[in-house]
């Protein structure tokens, strides 16, 4: 019955193979999966087959129903489809109709005014791939083999089975774009630094937290990183107060307390002290983390942190948003639910 | 971590209040998470300690953190002499440990005669006050003891270990054990076990066993103090699903020298609440000790990292208030040779010592200036882009959707190009939606079918728009890029789209697409019908998008079974372009002409033609053969119905004729439109319509 059963799946998978348009696909499945199909005639069998077999033949008729109905859907999927309504000439011009203005998200408008601001310090755009790999999101950001930051249940990680000794993951922080850019202006240089970096990079990370109304598997954060002849935590103190005092208005303040990041080294976090609504009390809010780049990140890099220091910033933007507009739960914003969009 | 303040107040030398305390842990970086009262005026903080500061998952730890910043002296609690008259420990129990790697340092004492009982008040109240039950007096000595110093312990009965002996080794596959939490469990050959001669005692640097625990009749002890190796720990603590302080800090590293002086204050304790007599000397296996770690820390680098006029001697201060030794060399002193104590095994770097010294003179003194200096740079184009792609669709009405990079496989092969392989994510949480986007219409699909449940209503139809990367594999190459991805839906009046309707659709979004690289490019868009690159989009109604020769994106209608599958209930049309293409030339700088001087003349045409015959056919025809002053053809509309019979309809095209330098008169050009009508008849065979 088992070697029966194998032959009926494998001539269905077969045929299936060589089903070409949606009739035959149909036909296919009538043939196999239909109440009169060859699959419910197996099953009506069972009944004969001897005791002690039953359980396995059952489930093997489990399995191949499953096997055949994922198969005919991936066809289906992959399947040319017929045009819908008679053909339709896509050579007419275009045509301008517009009966109500749309509107930028939230997310990119904050995007936006957070760039132009840094850019005013003379901070540049740079961008990094959000499919990354574990040197960047993790060695060259001194985060080694074995470190807790690594676990599979903090990290989305892509499913191949053929890279464990180089991992490919959605990136957890946009730090690996530091990486990045300070990688390539000592490619650029020949193998050493040889000018200033000032750069901010937003984007997209992900992380696999539990959903909640402020927590989200994908987010934003925009990072900063300046790299100069003598640059101090002054001049990382000074870079996020005059941002502040720009974004937040002037009587805005900032304050530095320690913590621990991998790739900084003092790391700090800081907070500032605004009213970020109008008319709201103004209160310490915890916006970011920063810190003067660790020597290992430097040397990663190929960069001489004796000849070069350099500070970082990162903080997320979905929260600075959630703060200024209200926002009750972080789940809106990518529901695009257009009652909300309307309303920022 | 729990900490209560009388706890911590034991360790510090002065009095000082809650507020004070509090504000100190701060200001060194361990930040109060939430804050319970308790009898007697006593709060219990939850404080947050970060992965490198596993010295801080303790009162101690905590208390010097404190003290340092608030300048007060520390006060170590004293053990003294420990008194040795139970014997010889070797004749009492045997050690050994064969995972030097995984286990740096195992050492045990052994105290017989102890009289177990309730512990004496101070003790249940310390422990109380962080949480924690009391058990008996000698297993309440070893948890205040783990959160004394933050080295965690464990009691055995000595007559309940099979030959008096302890091994530290793997466990035997299968090999059961049932803890202390009562649960049976199956050990793995990768567990480290510690062992009498018989079997598995205790899960190592996780949770004891049972079958050894200390129980009211116990009268000899084995006081058990050892290291682990914290990836070795973590990985079995995931294994079995437990977690414990002991884990928690072993996890964060406790460093191997830090025992002596734990177990000894352990020992004395349990001497104290519960009598006994301590065997002579303690077993100790392991690797050999490494010497303290000795940075050397440059204060002209110091003062240049930090920004902070320091001086040498507040440096050496800050250092010695967290039991730094510091000791000037070089000449002139210029160096500071600083040895880090064994609890601080995250020393080990100047950069390490550097962030010591400021977190002690606090993050405060580092300056803030009210200027800065900056290069002033150009505007970057790229950013200009965004920012116009952005409004120019928002002007024609799209809303921008901010929809997740995730979607299901057969959605995700609905969108794949043929040749591109789907990336999935090994990530169970990720449910249904396992696969990386090839498409940003996925998530705009998606976010279309949501306001369509919501009953949301757009004058004119809703129009989305997303930036976003998509994702696959050709080979062995990992794509990614960022597209524009844009959906409207096709205006439908009836229950059902029409044709026209359909037509209507697809050139608003080429309206808009047009819109795009006009405003954000110089190149020239060209549109070519072609069969769609995946199975989403509807045979008929497809088009591929060039910019100045570059592939650009497509257009298409979505086919109806992709259509139904987001549950939409009229059709939409989809159309994605790549942003670098889209913005290579950003800004566009356009060259300006002199305005006509004289009126020119225009002339409407409606031809019949074949239903087939494209419009783009039509208009190369007609440039082709325009004669006489021509300037240009412009489309106005397309008409089908029962006047212009089956398989036709009716095209009007707007033919415009100007002179430079003169104004042209009307019978002058009707020789070149009459033979402009002679050529379309010949080549398209198209009538006017009367």
């Amino acid at each position: 019955m088992l070697a029966e059963l194998d032959q009926l799946e494998a001539d269905a998978l077969e045929r299936l193979a060589g089903a070409n348009a949606p009739e035959a696909l149909d036909a296919w499945k009538a043939a196999y999966l239909g109440p009169n199909g060859r699959l419910k005639a197996a099953m009506a069998g069972l009944k004969d087959v001897p005791k002690d077999q039953k359980p396995a033949v059952g489930q093997r008729l489990n399995a191949i129903k499953a096997t055949l109905e994922a198969a005919m859907n991936a066809r289906r999927a992959a399947m040319p489809t017929r045009a819908a309504l008679a053909p339709v000439d896509m050579t007419e011009p275009g045509l301008i109709d517009t009966r109500a203005v749309g509107r930028t998200h939230v997310l990119s408008r904050v995007r936006d005014e957070l760039v132009a601001v840094f850019a005013r310090m003379g901070f540049e755009v740079a961008e990094g791939p959000e499919l990354e790999d574990d040197d960047h999101n993790f060695v060259k950001l001194n985060i080694p083999p074995g470190h807790p930051a690594r676990d599979p249940g903090d990290n989305f990680y892509v499913d191949d089975p053929a890279a464990v000794a180089a991992p490919r993951m959605l990136r957890s922080q946009t730090s690996t774009v530091q990486v990045r850019v300070m990688e390539e202006a000592v490619r650029r240089g020949g193998g050493q630094l040889t000018s200033p970096i000032r750069i901010i990079s937003p984007g997209r990370v992900y992380r696999p937290d539990t959903v909640d109304a402020t927590h989200s598997f994908m987010f934003h954060q925009i990072e900063g990183l300046a790299v100069d002849c003598g640059l101090s935590m002054a001049d990382l103190t000074t870079t996020l107060f005059q941002f502040c005092r720009a974004y937040f208005g002037g009587d805005a303040k900032i304050r530095f307390t320690p913590t621990f990041y991998p790739f900084t080294e003092p790391s700090a976090q800081f907070e500032i002290f605004v009213s970020l609504s109008p008319g709201s009390e103004p209160r310490w809010i915890e916006l970011g983390g920063c810190g003067m780049v660790d020597p290992n990140v430097f040397a990663a890099c190929g960069i001489d942190p004796e000849a070069w220091t350099g500070f970082a910033f990162g903080f997320g933007v979905e929260r600075l948003a959630m703060s200024k507009y209200k926002i009750p739960d972080i789940r809106m914003l990518y529901e695009n639910d257009l009652r909300f969009l309307r309303q920022l | 971590m729990l900490v209560a303040i009388s706890n911590l107040r034991r360790y510090l030398q002065d009095a000082a209040d809650l507020a004070t305390v509090e504000h100190a842990l701060v200001a060194a970086g361990f930040p109060v998470e939430s804050r319970t009262s308790l009898d007697e005026g006593d709060v219990r903080l939850d404080v947050e300690i970060t992965s490198n500061r596993g010295d801080c998952l303790s009162h101690l730890g905590l208390a010097r953190e404190a003290a340092a910043q608030l300048g007060m002296a520390l006060r170590r609690p004293s053990t003294g002499e420990l008194p040795g008259n139970g014997g010889p420990i070797g004749s009492s129990l045997i050690l050994e440990n064969t995972l030097v790697r995984g286990c740096p340092r195992f050492t045990a004492r052994v105290i017989r005669g102890v009289k177990i009982g309730p512990s004496p008040a101070w003790l249940r109240k310390a422990l109380e006050a962080v949480g924690q039950r009391s058990i008996n007096n000698v297993v309440d000595v070893t948890n205040f003891v783990a959160g004394e110093f933050g080295n965690p312990c464990h009691v055995f009965d000595l007559a309940r270990l099979a030959g008096a002996r302890l091994v530290v080794r793997l466990a035997r596959a299968g090999e059961k054990l049932t803890t202390l939490d009562g649960k049976s469990r199956t050990l793995d050959a990768a567990d480290m076990v510690v062992a009498d001669a018989e079997r598995a005692q205790s899960l190592a640097g996780i949770i004891g066993g049972q079958d050894s625990e200390v129980t009211d009749h116990t009268t000899d002890v084995v006081l058990e103090m050892a290291t682990w190796d914290p990836v070795a720990v973590r990985q079995a603590a995931r294994r079995h699903q437990v977690r414990t302080d002991a884990s928690h800090r072993f996890e964060r590293l406790v460093d191997p020298r830090t025992i002596d002086e734990a177990s000894a204050r352990a020992t004395a304790l349990i001497l104290e609440v519960a009598g006994g007599r301590l065997c002579d000397g303690m077993l100790d296996a392991g690797a050999a000790l490494q010497p303290l770690t000795c940075v050397r820390l440059r204060p002209s680098r110091c003062r240049a990292l930090l920004g902070i006029d320091l001086t040498t001697e507040e440096m050496v201060r800050a250092l010695s208030r967290l039991e730094i030794t510091v000791e000037p060399i070089g000449r002139a002193g210029e160096e500071l040779r600083c040895t880090v104590p064994a609890f601080r095994p995250d020393l080990t770097r100047e950069a390490d010592l550097i962030e010591e010294v400021a977190r002690v003179v606090g993050y405060g003194r580092v300056p803030v200036r009210a200027t800065m200096p900056v290069a002033v740079g150009s505007p970057q184009a790229s950013e200009g882009a965004r920012r116009e792609l952005g409004s120019v669709l928002a002007g024609l009405g799209f809303f921008e959707g901010v929809t997740f990079s995730f979607t299901s496989p057969a959605h995700a092969a609905a969108f794949c190009p043929e040749g591109l392989r789907i990336i999935t994510i090994d990530d169970a949480r990720r449910g249904d939606e396992p696969a990386l986007r090839p498409s940003v219409l996925t998530g705009l699909l998606a976010c279309r079918r949501r306001n369509l449940h919501a009953m949301v209503h757009s004058d004119g139809g809703v129009r989305l728009f997303e930036i976003a990367s998509v994702f696959g594999e050709q080979g062995s190459a990992t794509v990614e890029h960022q597209n524009v991805g844009l959906l409207l839906d096709v205006p439908v009046a009836g229950k059902a789209a029409t044709r026209d309707e359909v037509q209507h659709g697809v050139r608003l979004m080429r309206g808009a697409i047009e819109a795009l690289t006009g405003r954000l490019s110089a190149r020239a868009l060209a549109v070519e019908q072609a069969p769609p690159h995946a199975p989403a989009f509807d045979p008929g109604a497809y088009a591929r998008l060039t910019l100045g020769g570059r592939a650009l994106g497509y257009l298409g209608v979505i086919a109806p079974e992709t259509q139904r599958a987001f549950e939409l209930a009229h059709p939409v049309v989809g159309a994605e372009l790549n942003l670098a293409v889209l913005v290579a030339e950003y800004p566009p700088v356009a060259v300006v002409s002199a305005l006509p001087a004289y009126p020119g003349i225009e002339r409407d045409l409606s031809l019949i033609v074949g239903d087939e015959t494209p419009w783009s056919k039509i208009e190369a025809v007609i440039r082709r053969h325009a004669a006489g002053p021509f300037v240009g053809v412009s489309f106005v509309g397309t008409y089908r119905g029962k006047q212009i019979g089956e398989g036709r309809k009716s095209v009007t095209v707007r033919l415009g004729y100007r002179e430079a330098d003169r104004t042209l008169r009307h019978e002058e050009v009707d020789a070149p439109v009459a033979s402009l009508v002679a050529s379309l008849r010949a080549e398209l065979g198209a009538e006017l319509r009367a």
